[in-house]
C-alpha cells in the first residue's frame, strides 16, 4: 500500500501547488490583473454631437454639417461563422462591386476572403476608401451579410460629418473652417467656426458599453447635446455684392489681394466681409487669409482724417484757413514730401488740402503746430482710439501701430509722415471703425459678427452692440470733418463716386508700402477708400483696401478701391431703400394655417405641433413629405426620394433641400432665399455623382 | 443502512455519490453562466440552450453511473480486451474520417444523431481497464511478472502513439497514469524508469525537431508553441506580448478574490476562449472564489481518498487496480485543468471531469465513476455477507 501512498502524495502535492498558485496570483499579482480587468470589459464610446449651423442674419445657412460614413468590417464578429461567411461572400462581393464600381466582384471576393481567412489583422477592415452618405448607407445595409445585425454580419459604419458651406466661398474666411484636433475630431480653428467652437460643437455623449454574453451592450448612456447655431450679422446678399465687386476689381487690376467690409453704422454689425487673395498655384482669387482683420499696414491718406481732426480739436486751424502747398514738394530735413498732383496746388484752404489729399498741406500743418509738442498729437490719436486693437473675439487681429516720441524709430520726420498715414499701421477694420464713428456722430462701435446664439430655434444669447468710445471729438469738429469727407466726393479726389440719387462721404488712400513678401526695399501700392453713405443720414460704412495693383493699370485709391466702394454702396442702397417690401402683417393674420414648406416629416411634425396645427398623415410612410393646406389642417403626402434620380426638392426649405441633394451626391449651388422655386436638373432625371445643381429660392 | 440504499437502487459509497451530486450542481451553475457567449454565437442568444443540454446530459450521466455500478466488476475485467480493440479501432477511424476540429482529428461524428464522439475518452477507460487486468493477472506474491510489463507497454504504445500526435496532453496524462498504475502494480522500478525516460526522450526529440516537420504532422507545432509561450519565449499573441488566454484566465482568477463575484457574475467568460470547458476552473474561481475553487479541489481529493478506502477493503487485485487507476485518472485530469487555468502549466485542453461541458468526457467519466461504485458496491456486499456469517 505504500506505493498508493506515494501516488496520493504526488496528487496532494499538485493540489497544494494549485492552491498556492491561486493565492500567489491574488496576493502578489492582484493589482496588476485587476487593473487590466477594468480596461477590457468596459469601454466608452463617444456619441458625437451634431455641430451647430452658422447662419446669415436672415437665417440662411452659411455652414452646416452633413453626415458621412466610413465602412469597415469585423471579420471576427461573434456571429460571423465560417458557414455564414462562405454562404454570403459571393453575393456580397457582387453587390460591393456594383455599388462602388471600382473593382470586379472577383477582386472583392478575394479581398473579403483573404481578410477572413489569411489575415491576422481581420478586425475593422476597411471595405472601401470612399465614404458613403446616409442614403447610400441605407442601401448598403440591404446587402447580403450586411443586412444581418452587426454582430453577425460584421458591418461597422463609423459616422463622420462633413462641414459644407452651401454658399460656396461666401465669406468663407470669416466663417472659418475645421481642422483636425489632437484626437481625430474636427475642431473649428479659424474665423467664426473657431471663435464659437465651444458653442457650435455641442456636448458629445458617452455610451458606456459592457461586454455581456458576447455582445457589447450599452449600460449607461449620456446623450449627446447638439451644438448651438450661430446667427451671424452677415447679410448674404450684401456679402455677395461685396465679394463680386471686389473680385472684379482685383481681376481688372491684377492686384495681389484685397478686402472689403460693410458695417452698419448704428450697431457696428458687420454685414459683409470679403477677403480675396491671389492663389499663386491656381492663379485664382480665393479667401486665403482674413486680410480685413489680420493685416495691419500703413494706411496712407485715409489717415489724414485723424490728423485734420486733431488740428481741429486743438483749435489750431479752421477749414477756411489757408496753407501754402507751393509747387507740391516740401523738404523736411533731408526728405522730400511730394504731392501726387505734379506742380502743386499753390495756396489753398485747409478744407481743400484735405479734399484734394495734399500731402504737403496736411504734413506742413501738423508739423507746424505739433513740432514742439509731438506728444499732444500722439495723445490726440490715442484719444481717437487708433492705438488700440478692437478687442475682437475672432483671433488674429492685427495690432495697430502708433509711435510715441522717444520710442525707437521716432525721428524728426516722423510727425509729418505720420500725419499722412505713414510710419503708422492700421488694419482695414480698424480704419473702418474710425470712419464709422464719424458717421455715428462720434460714437465708436465695436464690430460685431454674431447676433444670436440659438439652440433648436430658441435664442440662448443675444449679442448687444458695444460702444468702444462714446465720443471721439466735439460736435463742432464732427460737423467740419463730415463736410470735408463729403467734399472729397463732391470736389476732391473721389469725384468718380459722385451720383445723383444719394451722397457718399469718404476719403481715398494711396500708399506705397513694403511688400510683405519681398521686404522693405520693394514697395507696392495700396489703394483704399473708406467712407459711409448716405452722407446726410449714414446707414452703412464701408472700407475697401486693394493691395499691389498693377502699376501700369492704375494705383490711386479713387481709381482702384473707389469703384468697389461705389458698387457696394449702390447695390446696398438700392436693396435697403428702393426695394423695401411693403408690410404684410394684416394679411398674415387672416390665415389660420401657415403655408408650409415641404420637407422632412419629423421636422414638420415638430413645427406644426408647436403651432397647434392638426396634421393629416394617414397616407404617409416615408421621411419626406409634401404638404398641402386643407381648411384648417395640413395634409401630408409622400414625396418619393429616389437615390438614383434627381430628387424633387421644390417647395422645400434650404436645409432639407440641401440635405437631400448633398446626400444624393449632387453639388449644390444656391441663389436667393426662402423655399426652393426652381432646380436646374429636372426631378426624376439621371445624374452622376458630383454633378452640379443650381437651386433658386424665393 | 445498505438496505436503505438498495431500496433506492443507488448502491456503493455514499460519499462518492454526494461528491458526484455536488460536482454536477456546480457544473450546471458554471456552464449556464459561461455559455452566454457561445449561445450568442451559435444559438442566436438562446442562453438556456446549453443549460438544458447540460442538464439532460447530467441526467444521462446519472443513468450511466447507475447502470455501470449495477454491473458486477468481474464483467469489466472480461470486457477489457475487447474494449481496448474497439477503442484502438475507433482511434484509427477518427484519424481517417474524423472531424477536424482545431486541426486535430480527434472526433468522430456518430451518424444519425450528429453527436461528436471523442474516441480517446473511450481509449482512456479501456486502457486503464486493460492495464488493471493484466497487472492483476500476472501478479505474484512478491512482484509482477515481466510478461505483464511488455503486454502493457505494447498497449500503451499503440494507444498513446495514436493519440499523441493529435492530443499530446491526453496522451501524456494517460501514459503517466498507466506508469503510476504499474508502479502500484509492483512492476520492477528499472522498467518503469526506462519507460519514463524513453517516453520523455521521445517527446523532447519531437519538440526539438518540430519546426522541421511538415504541417500534416499533427499538432506538434501547437504543442511546441504553447510550451514556448509558457516559458515566455514563444510567438507573441497579444499586443503587449503576452498570451491572451493565459492573461484572461489570470484576470478571472484574481478578480474572483476570496468570496468570488457570485454565480452568474463572471466578466471573464466573455473574453476567455472555452470558458465552459478548458478554462472552466478560472470561471469557478472568479464566480465562487476560494470556497468554490478550493471546495471543488477538495471534492476531487476526497474522491481519491474514498477510492483509497475502497481499495483497502478489496481482497482482490483487479478491483483495487481498477479503482486506483480510474480515480487517479479523473483526479489527475481535474488537476491538469486547474493547473492550466491558474497558469501552472502550458495551455492544454483537458476538461474538468463531470463539470466541464462536453458530452464524451462526461459519459466516460460517469462510466469510470460507475465502475468505482460497482467495486464499492461489491465490497460492501462482501462486508455485509462477512458480517452475516459472523
Amino acid at each position: 500500500m505504500w506505493r498508493v501512498g506515494v501516488c496520493y502524495t504526488l496528487i496532494v502535492l499538485l493540489a497544494f501547488c494549485v492552491v498556492s498558485r491561486v493565492v500567489y496570483l491574488q496576493v502578489f499579482e492582484g493589482d496588476d490583473w485587476r487593473g487590466r480587468a477594468q480596461s477590457i470589459s468596459k469601454k466608452d464610446i463617444t456619441v458625437y454631437a451634431n455641430r451647430g449651423d452658422i447662419c446669415a442674419a436672415d437665417g440662411r445657412l452659411l455652414a452646416s454639417s452633413i453626415p458621412y460614413y466610413e465602412l469597415r468590417m469585423d471579420f471576427q464578429a461573434m456571429g460571423l461563422t465560417n458557414d455564414i461567411f462562405k454562404k454570403n461572400v459571393d453575393s456580397l462581393a457582387i453587390c460591393l462591386s456594383r455599388f462602388f464600381g471600382d473593382k470586379s466582384s472577383s477582386a472583392y471576393r478575394r479581398q473579403l476572403w483573404d481578410a477572413k481567412f489569411h489575415s491576422t489583422r481581420n478586425r475593422y477592415v476597411l471595405i472601401n476608401q470612399r465614404k458613403v452618405n446616409y442614403n447610400e448607407l441605407k442601401q448598403i445595409k440591404t446587402f447580403p451579410l450586411f443586412r444581418l445585425s452587426s454582430n453577425k454580419g460584421g458591418l461597422i459604419c463609423l459616422q463622420e460629418s462633413k462641414r459644407v458651406q452651401p454658399h460656396i466661398n461666401l465669406a468663407s474666411r470669416t466663417i472659418g473652417y475645421l481642422n483636425k484636433g489632437n484626437g481625430n475630431e474636427l475642431i473649428g480653428k479659424v474665423g467664426l467656426e473657431g471663435l464659437f467652437e465651444n458653442e457650435l460643437k455641442g456636448i458629445d455623449g458617452i455610451s458606456m458599453m459592457q461586454k455581456m454574453s458576447g455582445k457589447w451592450l450599452p449600460v449607461n448612456q449620456a446623450d449627446p447635446k447638439d451644438g448651438n447655431d450661430i446667427i451671424t450679422t452677415i447679410d448674404v446678399n450684401f456679402q455677395d455684392v461685396a465679394q463680386s465687386a471686389l473680385l472684379q476689381q482685383l481681376q481688372a487690376y491684377h492686384a495681389d489681394h484685397g478686402s472689403a467690409i460693410l458695417m452698419e453704422v448704428e450697431t457696428g454689425a458687420i454685414k459683409a466681409i470679403a477677403n480675396l487673395g491671389l492663389d499663386s498655384e491656381t492663379n485664382k482669387y480665393e479667401e486665403i487669409y482674413n486680410y480685413a482683420i489680420g493685416e495691419a499696414t500703413e494706411p496712407g491718406s485715409t489717415f489724414k482724417l485723424a490728423s485734420i481732426m486733431a488740428l481741429l480739436e486743438d483749435g489750431y486751424v479752421q477749414p477756411t484757413d489757408s496753407i501754402d502747398t507751393g509747387n507740391g514738394i516740401h523738404r523736411f530735413y533731408k526728405d522730400k514730401m511730394r504731392d501726387s498732383h505734379v506742380g502743386g496746388y499753390g495756396m489753398i484752404s485747409v478744407q481743400e488740402a484735405f479734399e484734394k489729399s495734399s500731402n504737403v498741406g496736411i504734413s506742413k500743418l501738423v508739423n507746424q503746430h505739433y513740432k514742439d509738442k509731438p506728444r499732444d498729437f500722439i495723445n490726440r490719436l490715442s484719444a481717437f482710439r487708433l492705438n488700440k486693437t478692437l478687442d475682437l473675439d475672432i483671433k488674429g487681429e492685427g495690432r495697430p501701430k502708433i509711435k510715441y516720441p522717444g520710442e525707437e524709430g521716432w525721428s524728426g520726420i516722423s510727425l509729418p509722415w505720420m500725419s499722412i498715414g505713414y510710419e503708422v499701421q492700421q488694419t482695414p477694420l480698424q480704419t473702418l471703425c474710425f470712419y464709422n464713428a464719424i458717421a455715428n456722430n462720434g460714437k465708436m462701435m465695436k464690430p460685431i459678427f454674431v447676433h444670436e446664439i440659438k439652440y433648436h430655434g430658441k435664442v440662448l444669447k443675444h449679442f448687444d452692440e458695444e460702444v468702444l468710445k462714446n465720443s471721439l471729438c466735439s460736435r463742432e469738429t464732427l460737423r467740419k470733418v463730415k463736410s470735408m469727407l463729403e467734399g472729397v466726393v463732391l470736389r476732391g479726389t473721389a469725384t468718380n463716386l459722385r451720383n445723383s440719387s444719394y451722397s457718399i462721404a469718404g476719403k481715398t488712400g494711396t500708399a506705397q508700402i513694403a511688400d510683405k513678401n519681398k521686404g522693405y526695399g520693394h514697395k507696392v501700392y495700396q489703394a483704399s477708400f473708406a467712407g459711409y453713405f448716405p452722407a446726410d443720414a449714414p446707414k452703412y460704412s464701408c472700407v475697401v483696401v486693394i493691395n499691389s495693383p498693377d502699376k501700369k493699370k492704375g494705383f490711386y485709391g479713387n481709381q482702384v478701391a473707389g469703384p468697389v466702394f461705389k458698387t457696394i454702396a449702390d447695390k446696398v442702397y438700392a436693396m435697403t431703400y428702393a426695394m423695401h417690401p411693403p408690410k404684410q402683417d394684416e394679411q398674415i393674420c387672416e390665415i389660420k394655417v401657415p403655408i408650409s414648406l415641404n420637407g422632412n416629416k419629423d421636422d414638420l411634425d415638430i413645427v406644426f405641433k408647436e403651432l397647434n396645427v392638426s396634421i393629416d398623415d394617414r397616407e404617409v410612410y416615408g421621411d419626406w413629405v409634401l404638404t398641402s393646406r386643407q381648411d384648417s389642417i395640413i395634409k401630408y403626402k409622400n414625396r418619393i426620394i429616389n437615390n438614383h434620380l434627381v430628387p424633387n426638392v421644390k417647395g422645400m426649405g434650404i436645409q432639407d433641400a440641401l440635405y437631400i441633394l448633398e446626400n444624393a451626391g449632387l453639388k449644390v449651388k444656391i441663389n436667393g432665399f426662402g423655399s426652393v422655386k426652381k432646380q436646374s436638373l429636372n426631378p426624376g432625371s439621371n445624374f452622376r455623382s458630383g454633378d452640379l445643381i443650381y437651386i433658386e429660392l424665393s | 443502512m445498505g438496505r436503505f440504499i438498495s431500496n433506492f437502487k443507488l448502491q456503493g459509497d455514499k460519499v462518492i455519490w454526494i461528491i458526484i451530486f455536488l460536482l454536477s450542481i456546480i457544473s450546471l451553475l458554471v456552464v449556464y453562466s459561461s455559455t452566454g457567449t457561445l449561445a450568442y454565437k451559435v444559438k442566436g442568444g438562446n442562453t438556456s440552450y446549453f443549460f438544458i443540454k447540460q442538464l439532460v446530459l447530467l441526467l444521462g450521466c446519472y443513468f450511466i453511473i447507475w447502470v455501470t455500478h449495477k454491473i458486477p466488476y468481474k464483467h469489466y475485467s472480461s470486457w477489457a480486451n475487447m474494449g481496448l480493440f474497439i477503442a484502438i479501432g475507433m482511434l484509427l477511424l477518427a484519424k481517417i474520417v474524423g472531424v477536424n476540429l482545431n486541426q486535430a482529428s480527434r472526433w468522430i461524428t456518430i451518424p444519425g444523431i450528429g453527436f461528436n464522439f471523442q474516441p480517446s475518452e473511450l481509449a482512456k477507460l479501456a486502457l486503464i481497464l486493460f492495464v488493471s487486468r493484466i497487472l492483476s493477472k500476472f501478479q505474484t506474491d512478491r512482484e509482477c511478472q515481466k510478461e505483464a510489463f511488455w503486454k502493457i507497454i505494447a498497449a500503451i504504445g499503440v494507444v498513446c502513439g495514436i493519440i499523441f500526435l493529435d492530443d499530446f496532453s491526453t496522451s501524456a496524462l494517460l501514459g503517466g497514469i498507466c506508469l503510476m498504475l504499474m508502479f502500484i502494480g509492483r512492476i520492477a522500478a528499472k522498467y518503469l524508469l526506462g519507460t519514463f525516460g524513453a517516453g520523455l526522450g521521445l517527446i523532447i526529440i519531437l519538440l526539438i525537431i518540430a519546426p522541421f516537420l511538415p504541417n500534416s504532422f499533427g499538432r506538434i507545432h501547437t504543442v511546441r508553441n504553447r510550451i514556448l509561450n509558457f516559458a515566455g519565449i514563444g510567438e507573441k499573441k497579444t499586443d503587449d506580448g503576452r498570451n491572451y488566454q493565459v492573461d484572461q484566465a489570470k484576470i478571472a482568477v484574481v478578480s474572483g478574490g476570496i468570496i468570488g463575484k457570485g454565480p452568474g457574475n463572471s466578466d471573464q467568460r466573455n473574453f476567455l476562449p472555452h470558458p465552459y470547458s478548458d478554462f472552466i476552473y478560472a470561471i469557478i474561481l472568479e464566480e465562487l472564489g476560494w470556497f468554490g475553487g478550493f471546495g471543488i479541489l477538495a471534492l476531487y481529493l476526497f474522491l481519491i481518498y474514498r477510492a483509497g478506502s475502497i481499495v483497502r477493503k478489496c481482497d482482490r487485485t483487479f478491483p483495487a487496480f481498477l479503482v486506483i487507476g480510474l480515480s487517479l485518472s479523473i483526479v489527475a485530469q481535474a488537476l491538469t485543468n486547474m493547473a492550466v487555468s491558474v497558469n501552472l502549466i502550458p495551455v492544454t485542453g483537458q476538461p474538468l471531469p463531470l463539470v466541464s461541458m462536453g458530452g464524451t468526457s462526461l459519459i466516460f467519466t460517469s462510466a469510470a465513476l460507475g465502475m468505482i461504485l460497482s467495486v464499492s458496491r461489491s465490497v460492501k456486499e462482501q462486508e455485509e455477507l462477512n458480517h452475516a456469517e459472523d
